[in-house]
């Protein structure tokens, strides 16, 4: 992990400044002259070689000290964590949407493998991945919140807002993220479920007398486990990293806003600290991924 | 019946409860404003961007302002200056029992350190700061600003609030500042990035007494909160907006207007005019150091059919040579037959003058500002026919922002302000601006329009600055443009205004 943390420190060190674009021309603004920018620059440290910025950079990161945000003039680990709450919220609502459409669909699609309910499942499935998120997200907004009014339009709420009326806030971007990643899911379930259910212990199992929800969720959900897991780990740590379309049109302040507008503030330190962040999710999730096969297949072993 | 009277009640009771969080009605007394984004900075003094000017001007404050009409009027000064010994000294008295937020009396000592400090500082103060021959406070509540020679925009520039000549407690003043305290109507009160910005009334505001007008006059404090929340989606300001979230959005999608004006909630404000998009023209290196070239770009656009592709209908666009909309006491026809020529024919003429030999000429624009691209689109159509090799260097706005500074890499690059109070606020005239336009008879003209005081004159030297603009291509006004903005039914005590502002608003 310690290996994985360094390389994408250093991509992310590297690649942010490989981009043309300058944060104190655009902070000062247009009628700033080239030697205001420049005087800028230099407060900023952003005139130093860059192999010394680099040093600085990795010296600080290890010990855990990310930098300053150059916008809000903040530590980079605070911006940070003020964008946790939201996007690890919205990430879980989501999930949970996803899994409970997802999941019992997928595994009654295959059970009915070729029926009418298989074939609208699959259909409505393929629609759902390949509508775009941004579009479902702004039917969605227009007509969820803006005619009907059940839904706030977009943001997080403001100074007097507790943490359950935050929440609220996330109901209508979770149940875009959890349709367009229940597709996904589900088309993994389905599959992963007709692989197992054409297997011979499955049969044995029937021949058995054993009772059907017994044979397709003990003996076929369970196999066809690890494949689900993986997709819904990876669906996860995908909305952790940062729902950045979805965060965009509902106007969260989430991982995915505050990255996207970095790039285009072009606060190096910012993106650099959210790669790293997004990076060590993805480890971590990875890691619980592979603990879980442990759970549902007693023969994988590690 | 009594059990379901009873469970009727409580149903409607948690239906209450549900909706409250996401009811769009915030109380009364908070008006909800949707920008395009966050401010860089809540010191406005060190930024020229508008989106800072619209945030701060809530709560910091300069010595005069603007009304309605553009006229300078006094803000934290007693009156407009006494201006003596030949138009170069002003003496400025300052309003008795101003508090900053922080509690201490303004006086002298804080309008000196500030205009220092904007001096050393502000894009705008650093400008004229060789033109300033000294501030002094020559009384607890008098200042004395003495120029090397009369310059007649300085009052201008200490009322603009873009690269504002604000005014700071002199205990606070250093290169940066962190924590701002002004004078303004309401105070910094909470602020969660990218979230919202929560503004509250300042309890000890002694505002002016004449009515109000424009940025002057009584600045009421009517909402008890403002709240500025930065929605960089323009699609998501026009839903919250109708849909009752937002008391005020800014900077709405033009195809947006019927949405907004067919909703039973909102309704849209078109600020008309509001700006001018500019192609801002590379004198100090590359093809359009030559003027030949510079005429032959100037006679192949075509003004109208640019404005149409990059606004889409006329509603939000103007085709209008003169540098001031109608009705702006600097409005004048002078050298307008150059505009908008569409003239493939004399744009050859002026390309085989020059001897052009094919180089490409380097069109920098972004598509953030899509109305930028469009234009630059239809352009290159047209310059293409006259006889030009057109690059497009498309990039998003940082990159634009940093390789403009470099006069090796572009040609022309895209960009649009609002009209501007003062001409001489616009640093395209400049020859030390980035644009580095110098022409002998250009800088004698602007010497003399900067120091002229009576306004028919500097009219007639204005006319003369345009006119050799036209016939020099120091920079390309493209045409006028509206701005589309939108607010609450009822919401009264806003007006129309580039950088619009919201103490003296209320929801009827």
């Amino acid at each position: 992990m310690g290996m994985v943390v360094l390389i994408v420190l250093t991509i992310a060190f590297f690649i942010v400044r490989l981009a043309p674009g300058d944060p104190a021309a655009l902070m000062l603004g247009p009628d700033a002259t080239p030697e205001q920018a420049e005087e800028l620059r230099s407060r900023l440290g952003l005139d130093q070689p860059i192999i010394i910025q680099y040093a600085s950079f990795i010296i600080s990161a290890v010990k855990g000290d990310l930098g300053q945000s150059i916008f809000f003039n903040q530590p980079v680990t605070q911006v940070l964590k003020s964008r946790a709450e939201p996007t690890v919220f919205l990430s879980l609502f989501s999930l949970i949407i996803a899994l409970v459409v997802a999941v019992p669909i997928g595994i009654y699609a295959a059970y009915r493998r070729g029926s009418f309910f298989d074939q609208s499942v699959i259909s409505i499935a393929m629609l759902a991945a390949s509508v775009p998120s941004f579009w479902t997200g702004l039917m969605a907004q227009r007509w969820l919140a803006t005619e009907y009014g059940w839904f706030p339009a977009s943001g997080y709420g403001g100074p007097d807002t507790v943490f359950i009326d935050r929440m609220v806030y996330l109901v209508l971007p979770a149940l875009v993220l959890g349709v367009v990643n229940s597709a996904l899911i589900l088309r993994f379930t389905r599959a992963s479920m007709l692989d197992v259910l054409s297997e011979d212990y499955i049969r044995t199992a029937r021949s058995k007398g054993m009772r059907e929800p017994r044979v397709v969720l003990r003996h076929g959900l369970r196999n066809a486990g690890i494949p689900i897991i993986t997709v819904i780990g990876l669906t996860f740590a995908l909305l952790v990293s940062g729902a950045v379309v979805t965060e965009r049109v509902f106007n969260i302040p989430g991982m995915g806003n505050l990255v996207v507008n970095a790039v285009l503030r072009r606060d190096y330190p910012v993106i650099q600290g959210t790669l790293i962040v997004v990076a060590v999710t993805y480890v971590i999730i990875n890691l619980v991924t592979d603990l879980l096969y442990l759970l549902v297949d007693k023969r994988v072993q590690y | 019946m009594k059990k379901l009277t009873r469970f009727t009640k409580k149903a409607l009771l948690v239906a209450v409860l549900l909706a409250i969080p996401w009811s769009p009605a915030f109380a009364k007394s908070t008006i909800t404003v949707a920008l395009i984004g966050e401010a860089d900075t809540f010191d406005p003094m060190i930024s020229t961007k508008d989106i800072v000017s619209q945030v701060t001007q809530h709560f910091v404050e300069t010595l005069y302002t603007f009304d309605s009409s553009w006229n300078v009027a006094p803000l934290l000064a007693v009156d407009l200056p006494e201006i003596s010994n030949g138009g170069t000294e002003y003496r400025i008295e300052i309003r008795d029992g101003i508090t900053f937020h922080n509690g201490s009396d303004l006086d002298s000592g804080d309008v000196v350190a500030s205009l220092n400090r904007w001096l050393e500082v502000a894009p705008r103060g650093r400008g004229i700061a060789d033109r300033v021959a000294s501030i002094e406070a020559t009384g607890p509540l008098e200042v004395t600003i003495t120029m090397n020679a009369p310059y007649s925009p300085l009052l201008s520039l200490l009322a603009f609030s873009n690269s504002a000549a604000v005014i700071y407690p002199e205990e606070i003043i250093s290169e940066s500042i962190d924590n701002i305290i002004g004078t303004g109507p309401y105070t910094i009160g909470e602020h969660v990035p990218d979230q919202y910005l929560q503004l509250v009334r300042f309890d000890d505001y002694v505002s002016r007494s004449e009515p109000s007008n424009g940025h002057a006059g009584a600045r009421q404090q009517i909402p008890d909160e403002i709240r500025i929340i930065p929605v960089a989606d323009p699609n998501t300001r026009v839903e919250g907006l109708v849909s009752g979230q937002f008391d005020f959005a800014d900077a709405l999608p033009a195809e947006s207007l019927e949405r907004v004006a067919d909703s039973d909630v909102a309704e849209p404000v078109l600020l008309k005019p509001f700006g001018w998009p500019i192609w801002a023209i590379n004198h100090k290196a590359g093809l359009l150091t030559d003027k030949n070239l510079r005429l032959a770009l100037q006679a192949a656009l075509p003004i109208d059919d640019m404005l149409y592709a990059a606004l889409g209908s006329e509603e939000f666009f103007l085709v209008d040579a003169s540098l001031f909309p109608d009705g702006w006491v600097w409005n004048n026809d002078a050298g307008v037959e150059y505009y908008n020529q569409n003239d493939p024919a004399t744009a050859r003429s002026h390309l085989d003058a020059a001897g052009y030999d094919g180089t490409p000429l380097r069109i920098l624009t972004s598509r953030q500002y899509e109305f930028h691209f469009k234009m630059a689109e239809v352009a290159k159509v047209a310059l293409e026919a006259s006889g030009f090799t057109v690059q497009m260097d498309v990039v998003d706005w940082a990159t634009l922002g940093q390789r403009r500074n470099d006069p090796a890499l572009w040609d022309v690059y895209i960009t649009h302000s609002p009209f501007l109070p003062e001409p001489a606020l616009t640093s395209l005239w400049s020859v030390t601006a980035r644009t580095g336009w110098g022409n002998a008879e250009k800088e004698a003209t602007l010497a003399q329009f900067t120091s002229e005081t009576d306004l028919a004159k500097r009219q007639m030297l204005f006319s003369e600055l345009q006119r050799l603009n036209f016939e020099d291509v120091g920079f390309i006004k493209i045409g006028g443009f509206n701005a589309l903005m939108g607010q609450r039914k009822g919401l009264e005590g806003v007006p129309a205004n580039p950088w619009p502002f919201f103490w003296n608003a209320s929801v009827q």
